[in-house]
């Protein structure tokens, strides 16, 4: 009952609100010839372990993009560096062309992140914080106020009311995390782990909400490690292990005439338990 | 049906505070793993520490070398004691406590409670200022021992280590207690308020104690500092003495008081420790409020900054202003400076008798409080309230990267934070100029006063910008608004000295006019230190925020914790 509710709400009001955003002046960016995200040679040393080596990625504008990798492998890193969180120790990153390290007010604008790991100024409530990203963006006030009702509405965040972030659940955090990075309209959306502690109710809102956000014109780059869900949603997967691409294209190409977490499993190497070990589990 | 819960073969091997030792100092080492600056701070601080151990010893071993037996008691009830107090209320009012092992992330084991407050005891045992402590205090053993042969200096020892236990229970209990109480919204003013009784304490104290040694009467003194001594304050540092001197009857009291006094502290922390685990898992069900009242961005903005614009700058001013006081660790600096403002200048300015040593070299032979005198104290206060931003954005920890992502300008992000503390602090600053200028009999002087004021608290947001971007640190997420990452404590302290000598090297200007202008700075005083002030901070924001723009990224780095 919940799902339907939830999403009879966004074919009601999502696309209507979402054509409203994306005015004509950003229809140059949709079908222009650069890439929504192109990432060169990125590179991030830690200490002594390199974490990530060398990552060329070009993400098609209007495309859905998955980034898979293991534990470790280098994805935060990488989507960090993309976004212009963390500086790289060689590459560079573009967003429509604009260069994320030397143009970074341009590129920032084009861009709605929302990070993994990363503390939102949870002091706020919901709609404080909506506020505070729409001004932080040079919004209109009466834009950010009528876009935030709707986001919260959407995502069903209403009923928080004035409820501090720091007592959000965890899925109720990712969502007002997702409503903060749509809320300035951008057309590349980089998401670090959406789906991560998020229950399946609310893990169809977001899928249902990217998924309108893409076929609006609109890019997704999103990190994850949960094989179904990128088979579900994605156009076009990269693999990333031990900091360096693996496989790269689309769904179809990487995925061939497998299954997605076979082509997975054997790129980065896993291995599965024989039964010998452990013995004491079964006990 | 029932599955049979299969009991470990394998015996449970008891913990002992040995784990706790061990788990400190590993973290202790993973901390300075690959990080020089880290190691160069910890020797830094280490000398400092050891530096000032070796000057605690050779004072509290003063009345034993010099063989005067006069002195010893009074020097080791008022030295000890005055310990005491100190790793009682330092703490609270200054550096946090190191909580390299947080309480909560035990909260999983099954660990008794017994075992867990006896292992992290142990634990914080193991640190430099207990080392230096240590150090210190030795020299009552050599005291009793000069006066009282082996004997008493066996019973000095037992009793420096007792002390030593007694201190570090009352730091660790005390914080603890208040950080439960600071968490919680509703006794947050009755935390205030205690705060503020434990800091007037230090006032009459000191009057008391300067007058005192301007009489010069010795046996009043020791007077009090027999009744000191009979008291958890100067127990156990007196035992070795009282043996020395032939009071063997008090030895074994003393000791007792000193260790029931630590079992006390002991069981308080212990209760404390457990309200801290558990509200560190859970803060208690979130309860919906209502509201939703007009637009978001009305909610955004406290009504007192309603007046603000509502673009960036305004933003970013309402959200730093519902932080500091939303954030629990914020509002402790903020009752911090609240305290301290206003009862160190009404102390130093009270107490004049008590200066009168110093000022009889300088300007007021009188013995009354002087306009150089009151600019002074003002100063401190303006340089207090502005180092309280030298780590701005490690409050933020990795929430900063929201700004970060936005693309804020670094002039924007600093100007705005400045406009938001201030609205906090300015009004403090104004009561704080009027009640010490009623309190001292001079309302005149109201005007240079704030003037002074203002003008080092401008001249410390400056100062303070460039060390919260060049210095930044990141601060542990717990609830316990003391807590500090081990090692911290050392870059705290040194940033904190830094940037509170460069703020008064540039108040200084405020001092010398009240010195030389005489009449004409009680109308001068206030527009010149405003002008002074704000000028001061804007070129700092101006200054500094280009030194943010380039490094917005590795700010971000050092602010979030690493996990």
């Amino acid at each position: 009952m919940r799902v339907a509710y939830a999403s009879g709400m966004i074919s009601g009001s999502f696309a209507g609100w979402w054509e409203r955003w994306s005015g004509p002046d950003t229809v140059g960016y949709m079908t222009g010839e650069h890439p929504a995200l192109a990432l060169r040679g990125l590179a991030k040393r830690f200490d002594s372990k390199i974490a990530v080596a060398g990552v060329d990625l070009d993400v098609p504008a209007g495309s859905f993009y998955g980034l898979l990798g293991p534990n470790g492998a280098g994805k935060t890193t990488t989507l960090s560096m993309a976004v212009g969180l963390l500086r790289p120790d060689a590459g560079s990153a573009w967003v429509l062309g604009r260069d994320v390290w030397t143009d970074p007010v341009e590129a920032k604008q084009l861009l709605g992140v929302m990070p993994d790991g990363v503390r939102l100024f949870d002091r706020l409530s919901g709609g404080e914080l909506l506020a505070y990203h729409g001004l932080l963006r040079g919004m209109d006030p009466a834009v950010v106020d009528q876009r935030a009702a709707e986001l919260l509405d959407v995502l069903a965040l209403a009923d928080a009311g004035r409820t501090l972030v720091v007592d959000y659940s965890a899925g109720m955090k990712k969502k007002i995390g997702l409503a903060c990075a749509l809320l300035h309209g951008p057309r590349l959306l980089v998401l670090d782990e959406p789906f991560e502690a998020v229950d399946p109710v609310s893990a169809a809102l977001i899928r249902d909400i990217l998924q309108r956000y893409v076929a609006g014109g609109g890019t997704v780059v999103f990190s994850s490690h949960v094989m179904e869900v990128v088979q579900r949603l994605c156009s076009h997967v990269a693999i990333l292990a031990e900091g360096i691409i693996k496989r790269v294209g689309t769904l179809e190409q990487v995925r061939g005439d497998r299954s997605l977490e076979e082509v997975f499993v054997e790129v980065v190497g896993g291995r599965t338990a024989t039964g010998e070990e452990l013995a004491w589990l079964s006990r | 049906m029932a599955v049979p819960v299969n009991v470990p073969a394998s015996p449970v091997r008891p913990v002992s505070a040995r784990h706790f030792v061990r788990l400190k100092l590993r973290v202790m080492g993973n901390n300075f793993r690959g990080q020089g600056w880290r190691v160069a701070l910890f020797l830094v601080g280490s000398l400092v520490g050891l530096w000032f151990a070796v000057g605690g010893f050779f004072g509290l071993a003063a009345p034993g070398l010099a063989g005067d037996d006069r002195y010893a008691l009074l020097v080791a009830a008022f030295g000890g004691g005055l310990a005491v107090l100190g790793w009682l209320l330092l703490p609270l009012v200054f550096f946090g406590v190191d909580e390299t092992l947080d309480p909560a992330r035990f909260a999983l084991l099954p660990l008794p409670r017994r075992t867990l407050v006896k292992g992290l005891f142990a634990a914080a045992l193991v640190s430099v200022p207990t080392l230096a402590m240590l150090v210190a205090l030795s020299g009552l053993v050599v005291t009793a021992g000069m006066f009282g042969g082996w004997s008493a200096a066996l019973v000095a020892a037992v009793g420096v280590i007792l002390g030593l236990l007694v201190c570090v229970a009352s730091a660790r209990a005390v914080t603890s207690a208040f950080a439960t109480m600071l968490r919680s919204r509703r006794v947050r003013d009755l935390a205030a308020v205690l705060l503020a009784v434990l800091a007037a304490l230090l006032g009459p104290l000191q009057i008391v104690g300067l007058a005192a040694l301007q009489d010069a009467d010795w046996d009043a003194f020791t007077r009090v500092a027999t009744v000191v001594g009979w008291t958890p304050f100067g127990a156990p540092w007196t035992a070795g003495i009282d043996m020395a001197q032939g009071r063997v009857w008090a030895v074994p009291l003393k000791l007792l008081i000193a260790v029931v006094t630590i079992a006390a502290l002991l069981a308080w922390w212990s209760r404390s420790l457990e309200s801290a685990m558990v509200g560190a898992a859970s803060a208690g069900p979130a309860r919906a409020k209502p509201g939703l009242t007009g637009g978001v961005v009305a909610q955004l903005f406290p009504r007192a900054a309603g007046w603000l614009q509502r673009d960036r700058f305004g933003a970013m001013v309402a959200r730093e202003a519902r932080y500091w006081w939303r954030d629990a660790r914020r509002r402790a600096n903020l009752i911090t400076i609240a305290v301290v403002g206003l009862f160190v200048p009404v102390m130093v300015n009270l107490g004049g008798q008590g200066f009168t040593i110093d000022s009889e070299q300088g300007f007021n032979p009188v013995g009354e409080t002087s306009p150089v005198l009151v600019s002074l104290s003002m100063l401190f206060v303006g340089l207090l309230a502005a180092v309280t931003l030298a780590n701005q954005f490690g409050f933020d920890g990795s929430a900063y990267a929201a700004n970060v992502v936005a693309g804020v300008p670094g002039r924007l992000e600093l100007r705005a934070r400045m406009t938001a503390f201030s609205l906090y602090v300015l009004p403090m600053l104004a009561v704080v100029a009027v009640v010490v200028a009623l309190v001292i009999g001079e309302p005149t002087w109201i005007g240079f006063m704030a003037g002074a004021l203002v003008a080092t608290y401008g001249a410390g947001l400056a100062v303070n910008s460039f060390i919260s971007v060049l210095g930044a640190y990141s601060l542990p997420e717990t609830s316990n608004p003391f807590a500090m990452n081990s090692g911290a404590g050392v870059v705290k302290g040194l940033l904190t000295l830094l940037a509170m000598v460069a703020t008064g090297a540039i108040g200084v200007p405020m001092v010398i006019a009240a010195a030389l202008l005489g009449d004409a700075w009680l109308w001068l005083g206030l527009p010149l230190g405003v002008a002074y002030g704000v000028g001061a901070a804007l070129l700092g924001a101006y200054l500094a925020g280009d030194v943010l723009d380039r490094r917005q990224p590795e700010l971000l780095a050092m602010v979030t914790p690493r996990r």
